[in-house]
């Protein structure tokens, strides 16, 4: 595979990155926390709902699975995902998944409640689980059937616990912060404060996405960037709308962020760690910064349909993408991060293991990264952000 | 009979057209909850939002019918002469010229703007030109040609061309031509027998030229999606990121049904203008 199928194929996938991170890093410590959470059964309140469940011969199979691209479903690498994240699986139950996928959390939540994607299992952000929770969508995982749960960083585990039950297996995981090509970027102290520099104008390019407002706010230094009051939201508003000109263009996916970012079309951008694997690869001149008011760290996992008809079949699932293999080819292919402590980080190039800090055992510790949030009032976020697009 | 044969399309347009608008329209003032975060309260307050002085998605807008404005006017006066040339210049292989005009738009439209991406960006075909011909420094190259306002208007234009140049042709290809030839035997010349002939009988193929792109393009979102940049956004993104990403669809819903509104006003203005049978074919 040449490098370019290779970076084609990571193009929609942030959240490898954060494996990445997650994996290796916490070495030793991770392994003493490990054993404690056996000691204690984690942070899940793992329940017994398996008993209630008929036993997996009776299951009618063909799991479906709410995903993003790229994860299993073979766009990317259609050997190479289905071996390495769902093989087991499938050896395993004898069963295929059925794919069905969104482009981002948004619209994977939307098509959820909608009532517009039937599926088993689903794979969303942190800062939306509690989303997917209250909207009645869920059921807590029994993290007894997961035998590789054990191997999962525990303190990691502790964000997929809505409401004291472990609705939301966290998996994959990776950092926002700022990329800059260092050939044309003179890096003074570093801070998200680069995405609003006058002058790099038309040099610069943002995510389209309403996280763009808690970026806003946390460079300006609010309290809480994921709860911010009106006025703050107001303040922010007005902010990214004063600094709109200065944006080239916002990027939906990651891989046009990267195609122009290394066409030097801009220098400056809201990255994902899969954009700074690719620049690593081409050999750019790049710093992948830590702001003085912190990366922002995210984590994914998986979460379990409520009334799924395959209850013991997801659980399988689950497993198997929780597993060490499942790990190192996220790490290694996607760049991202993965909360399994037993993945070996000599799969990553060490270029990478130093951008994103992936032997570095407090990488993930505040304020040097700030887990991303729930945000209550999302929904205002949101408008707020079409408010500074259509400004 | 005729309400048999009728029944299915009829049903097909309550279900899938009239059925869904009403749908939005009530999401619009509130009477459908489907979110957590939904009021279900009815009321008109949204709307008024909408509508009030210094509203943003108004002043938006406004931009893509400035927008769509000029893109169909430019394109009007670029397809004219294609049609105008089909017609009545050419006289034998009309329809293959024509076919060859079509035939590149039938290839996907994503592609074709793709393609304008890879010609206007900073190391693009036309700077890396404007490069090699000493015109401009690699390091200054001409950053509005990709993700701006006129990048839009360029791509629209492009892509509309054709759909303009038929009416036009058709209604051309239809005129009379014993008209032209009485107005030069009468004493006008060829400039003055176009103004007073020519373009009046080509007036319903040209409204309807105008309005096949005119009503299209101040919905548009995926030309400035891909080559708009942050300055070429559109009434069309607002709506699209209002149900996607902005879970705010009652918002989203009277931008959609305002913009419902003013095409149907606009169709039947147009309407007046524009005969059926003057720009179909014989």
């Amino acid at each position: 595979m040449t490098e370019t199928d290779r970076m084609l194929a990571e193009r929609f996938n942030r959240r490898g990155f954060m494996r990445m991170a997650g994996t290796t890093t916490l070495g030793a410590a991770v392994l003493a926390a490990c054993k404690k959470a056996e000691d204690t059964g984690g942070a899940a309140t793992g329940t017994s709902g398996g008993a209630a469940h008929p036993p997996i011969e009776k299951e009618p199979g063909s799991l479906a699975v709410f995903d993003w691209s790229g994860y299993g479903n073979g766009d990317y690498y259609p050997n190479k995902e289905r071996a390495s994240l769902w093989q087991e699986y499938a050896d395993e139950t004898g069963d295929t998944p059925k794919f069905t996928l969104f482009e981002n959390d948004d619209q994977g939540y939307t098509k959820a409640v909608t009532g517009n994607a039937a599926f088993d299992v689903v794979h969303p952000c942190g800062y939306k689980y509690k989303d997917w929770v209250d909207s009645d969508l869920m059921q807590p995982w029994d993290t007894s059937l997961i035998p590789n749960f054990s191997q999962l960083n525990p303190k990691l585990m502790e964000s997929g616990v809505v409401d004291g039950q472990q609705y939301f297996i966290p998996l994959d995981w990776g950092f926002i912060a700022p990329l800059v090509n260092t050939d044309h970027v003179d890096v003074g102290e570093q801070s998200f404060g680069v995405l609003f520099d006058q002058q790099y104008a038309g040099k610069i390019s943002w995510v389209d996405t309403s996280n763009m407002m808690y970026i806003g706010g946390l460079y300006l230094g609010v309290s809480d960037p994921f709860n911010m009051t009106d006025d703050e939201l107001g303040e922010t508003r007005d902010f990214l709308i004063s600094k709109k000109q200065l944006v080239k263009f916002m990027w939906n996916q990651s891989y046009d962020f990267w195609l122009a970012f290394k066409k030097e079309e801009v220098w400056i951008g809201y990255s994902w760690p899969d954009t700074v694997g690719y620049a690593d690869a081409a050999g750019m001149n790049y710093l992948y910064m830590e702001p003085k008011e912190g990366r922002v760290s995210w984590v994914c996992g998986m979460g379990l349909a409520k009334g799924s008809q395959n209850y013991f079949h997801a659980h399988d699932y689950v497993n198997s993408w929780a597993s060490k293999k499942a790990a190192e080819f996220l790490m290694a292919w996607y760049y991202y991060g993965h909360t399994n402590t037993t993945a070996d980080l000599s799969v990553v190039s060490p270029g990478i293991v130093q951008a994103l800090g992936l032997d570095d055992p407090t990488v993930l510790d505040p304020p040097r990264a700030i887990p991303e949030s729930y945000i209550p009032r999302r929904e205002l976020y949101g408008q707020y952000w079409s408010e500074v697009k259509s400004a | 009979m005729t309400a048999g044969l009728l029944s299915a399309p009829v049903l097909w347009l309550v279900l899938f057209f009239v059925a869904p608008v009403v749908y939005v329209a009530i999401y619009s003032v509130g009477g459908i909850t489907l979110f957590p975060t939904d009021t279900g309260v009815i009321s008109l307050d949204y709307w008024r939002h909408f509508l009030g002085g210094g509203s943003i998605y108004l002043g938006l807008f406004w931009k893509s019918v400035r927008m769509s404005l000029t893109v169909s006017v430019v394109v009007v006066m670029l397809a004219y002469p294609i049609g105008y040339f089909l017609a009545l210049v050419v006289r034998k292989l009309k329809y293959v010229l024509l076919l060859v005009i079509i035939v590149p738009f039938l290839t996907s439209f994503l592609l074709r703007v793709l393609a304008w991406k890879v010609m206007l960006g900073d190391r693009g075909v036309f700077n890396s030109l404007l490069e090699s011909l000493h015109l401009r420094s690699p390091n200054h190259p001409i950053e509005w040609l990709l993700y701006s306002q006129f990048t839009v208007m360029l791509v629209l234009a492009y892509a509309w061309i054709p759909f303009v140049a038929l009416p036009i042709f058709v209604s051309l290809d239809n005129m009379d031509r014993s008209l032209l030839e009485a107005s030069s035997d009468l004493g006008c010349s060829r400039l003055r027998t176009f103004w007073r002939v020519t373009l009046p009988l080509s007036l319903p193929g040209l409204v309807a030229g105008f309005v096949f792109v005119f009503v299209p393009t101040i919905g548009e979102f995926v030309t400035p999606l891909l080559v708009g940049g942050t300055s070429g956004y559109m009434y069309g993104n607002a709506i699209q990121d209002l149900f996607t990403r902005g879970l705010d669809w009652q918002t989203g819903s009277v931008l959609a049904m305002f913009l419902l509104l003013v095409v149907a006003g606009l169709m039947l203005i147009f309407g007046r203008f524009v005969q059926v049978r003057s720009v179909a074919a014989d």
